[in-house]
């Protein structure tokens, strides 16, 4: 690592440290608590024992495939801030495939979150068509598909979807064989957060060191030179789009095989636009982009235990990872400029 | 004024200028912004276009003679231009040096940064000659020649492989009977623009090249462009025999054989984030599922070392290095394999002599080893060294094949449409 990496990541990460320790303080003194105190609550709450982390774990499975979705369309250059949508499209796949797919557990599991990738993929290629042929910015189009993503699960979960032998507006559950159970007594954890880990690093590896993902990056540093080299310009982009919102859509069948068992309205709502914010957290690269993501998790678990013990609202934790992304990204832009 | 200009291209002229102007008003109207545009042409004899066009859709030379304009503009005390003839006729050279001289005289610093030996003797006081970061020699332009500075300026510059090979092109008498490497047939670019091309047809058979000679915005950089299916074009362009899509399709020009030099190497030449040798790596990556790191950095230490770029590693990023290096590297990836077809767009634009002298060289090479080969230059002196036919471009309309041997002055009338 040169000096000026080393620099930069310390500096980033002075970044971080300091505007959570800052935010944080701030959040319980408004609230009327100490700050040690919410602090201390937060950190038990998101890693104390086994069952908070295990907690944190499994908030972390589906941030952890919509950042690095995020992170594998920003590196092709698509603005793809359609994760939430494509999130929501791959967990009414899983929703409406569950209860239908017969045949062994794993069988089930392997159709179900296959349906709810390519549901995910699919979701993006309204976007993606607009952007080729009309050349509407792709994002305003997909922010505009996670609206209508959203309504679409409000009326199916009281709809299409809707199971008749409940009482609220939600799907039929999956069935207990088909769910994922957790790895470890008293624990929400499974087995989920393995295969968003592997898919953390498939994806890294996919980025830099593969010759696909040498074009890709070129693709997204620098079209116009992908175009007059020749490079299949449109087809990487669109690659690239489409796997990301593969991996958002897989992330929506995860929540609902591992966490939920079935569609509710709202659903996980955020979880797309927390991935995009952890990618760039994780500067658009996979494997910080995941520890970003599984970071946001443990701040949402002790959040919820910081409320309970200290009476910190827990809705203030969520300012912590928008100052998070603020102050790395400013942290940047000074060193960027200081070396130009 | 930088070499390459900082304008807001989604403003229009008219409003780049008005911010270029130190001394505008806070509160303008339209009318007086766009008066500004006119005045300014005719004080310092610059052609700047239409007042209320877009920046971005104005060729590169529009755009430096916008820059210049602007950096006079505010009567400065003290003015460095970097390489600001680079895209200027003969007489908006010799108009922007009456300017400069006015500036002097009235008691401003004037610094000017070129590679033209002549510009130097027709408007300086003072030289500093500088060789890779060194100070060579500093004096007063009365006190040396320009054959002495010239000497000096290729001595220094280690590299200069044995001065130009005049180009004899064996090749040359295969044009009837083999194959066209280039062949176009009643082609047009089909671009909205000010200029509208006239219907071409013309070939070129392996090993021949060709110079296409104008002004910047007459035309000839869009012919190179569409032919690198960069844009659309009307009739037909055959490469190797193979007819490419009028729609513009660069993967197509590619696949047929075909190697393009665009003029931006920043913007389209290279990557500027990623690596050297993942730059001349990218048209064919080794490796078949992971790539072969190792195989990619023997092949560039061998490419950048063969077309004298000078570089820290190959894993240094394409960014840092110089104007001259980054262009050699542009060639050292187009010419790893000879082409078919090479189309070269300003390929020695801000170059140092040594550098341009060793770009022309390569290219030149690539044509003794059957490349057929298509040059757009702005410079009458650089289209005579190749030593190659050449045509000159006047808005959209080419002359005939003129000898390498004809005079500048006469190009220098054909390419403001002076004459023929």
């Amino acid at each position: 690592m040169s000096r000026e990496s080393a620099a930069r990541t310390f500096a980033v990460a002075a970044a971080v440290f300091l505007a959570a320790a800052g935010a944080l303080s701030g959040l319980a003194l408004l609230a009327g608590a100490s700050p040690l105190d919410a602090v201390r609550a937060l950190a038990e709450g998101a890693a104390g024992s086994n069952a908070a982390l295990g907690e944190t774990l499994a908030r972390a499975t589906a941030l952890v495939l919509t950042a690095v979705g995020a992170c594998l369309a920003f590196r092709a250059g698509v603005l793809n801030i359609g994760l939430e949508g494509q999130f929501l499209a791959g967990a009414v796949a899983a929703a409406a495939a569950g209860p239908l797919l017969a045949g062994s557990p794993l069988a089930a599991r392997i159709g179900l979150l296959a349906a709810a990738a390519l549901a995910g993929a699919l979701w993006v290629l309204p976007a993606a068509y607009l952007e080729a042929r009309r050349g509407v910015p792709e994002v305003l189009s997909t922010i505009l598909l996670n609206l209508v993503a959203a309504a679409a699960v409000s009326g199916l979960v009281r709809g299409a979807l809707r199971d008749p032998g409940g009482d609220y507006p939600q799907s039929r559950a999956l069935p207990d064989a088909v769910r994922l159970a957790p790895l470890a007594a008293g624990s929400r954890v499974t087995a989920a957060i393995l295969v968003a880990l592997a898919f953390a690093l498939l994806v890294a590896l996919l980025l830099a060191s593969t010759p696909f993902g040498l074009r890709l990056r070129a693709t997204g540093l620098a079209p116009a030179a992908a175009r007059a080299i020749g490079l299949p310009h449109a087809r990487l982009r669109l690659l690239a789009f489409a796997a990301s919102g593969a991996l958002a859509g897989l992330a929506g069948g995860l929540e609902v095989l591992a966490v939920t068992g079935r569609l509710y309205d709202p659903f996980a709502p955020g979880t797309g636009y927390t991935g995009i914010a952890a990618a760039l957290l994780g500067g658009s690269s996979p494997l910080p982009a995941a520890s970003s993501a599984i970071l946001f998790a443990a701040l949402g678990a002790g959040s919820s235990a910081m409320q309970r013990d200290t009476g910190v609202p827990g809705a203030l934790a969520t300012v912590v990872p928008g100052v998070l992304v603020l102050a790395v990204l400013a942290a940047r832009a000074r060193l960027a400029r200081k070396a130009a | 004024m930088p070499q390459h200009d900082l304008l807001i291209g989604a403003a229009s002229v008219a409003d780049n200028l008005a911010y270029l102007d130190p001394a505008a008003p806070f509160f303008e109207s339209a009318a007086s912004r766009r008066a500004r545009v006119g005045r300014l042409a005719l004080a310092f004899g610059l052609e700047l276009g239409d007042a209320n066009a877009r920046v971005d859709t104005l060729p590169v030379g529009t755009r430096q003679r916008i820059e210049i304009a602007g950096a006079l503009s505010g009567d400065p005390d003290v003015l460095i231009l970097d390489e600001p003839t680079a895209v200027l006729s003969p007489d908006e050279t010799a108009a922007l040096f009456a300017s400069l001289r006015k500036r002097a005289d009235a008691g401003a610093a004037v610094v000017l940064i070129t590679h033209r030996l002549a510009e130097v003797f027709a408007g300086a006081d003072r030289l500093t000659l500088l060789a890779r970061g060194r100070s060579v020699k500093t004096c007063r332009t009365s006190e040396t020649t320009p054959q002495e500075i010239g000497g000096l300026l290729l001595a220094s510059a280690e590299g200069a492989d044995g001065g130009n090979h005049p180009s004899k092109h064996a090749a040359q008498s295969a044009s009837d009977g083999g194959t066209a490497s280039l062949a176009l047939t009643g082609f047009a670019p089909n671009v909205a623009s000010a200029v509208q091309a006239e219907t071409i047809f013309f070939s070129l058979s392996p090993g021949e090249l060709l110079v296409l000679l104008a002004i910047d915005g007459n035309g000839a950089d869009t012919i190179a462009r569409a032919i690198a299916g960069l844009e659309r074009f009307s009739g037909r362009v055959a490469v190797g025999g193979v007819m490419l899509p009028p729609s513009g399709d660069p993967l197509a020009f590619r696949a047929a054989g075909g190697a393009f030099v665009p003029a931006d190497r920043r913007e389209e030449g290279l990557v500027a984030a990623l690596s050297l040798s993942e730059n001349l790596a990218l048209p064919n990556p080794p490796g078949r599922v992971f790539l072969d790191r190792a195989a990619m950095r023997a092949r560039a230490e061998e490419r950048l070392s063969a077309f004298g770029v000078r570089h820290a590693s190959p894993a240094a990023l394409a960014g840092t290095l110089s104007g001259g290096n980054q262009q050699k590297a542009v060639l050292a990836r187009e010419l790893a394999h000879p082409p078919g077809v090479l189309v070269a767009v300003h390929p020695t634009r801000g170059l140092d002599l040594a550098s341009a002298a060793a770009v022309r060289s390569r290219i030149l090479d690539a044509c003794r080893s059957g490349t057929a080969a298509l040059v757009v230059t702005a410079d009458p002196d650089e289209a005579q060294l190749f030593g190659a036919p050449l045509r000159v471009v006047y808005r959209g309309r080419l002359t005939g094949a003129l000898e390498p041997a004809t005079p500048a002055a006469t190009l220098g009338r054909l390419m403001a449409g002076l004459e023929g």
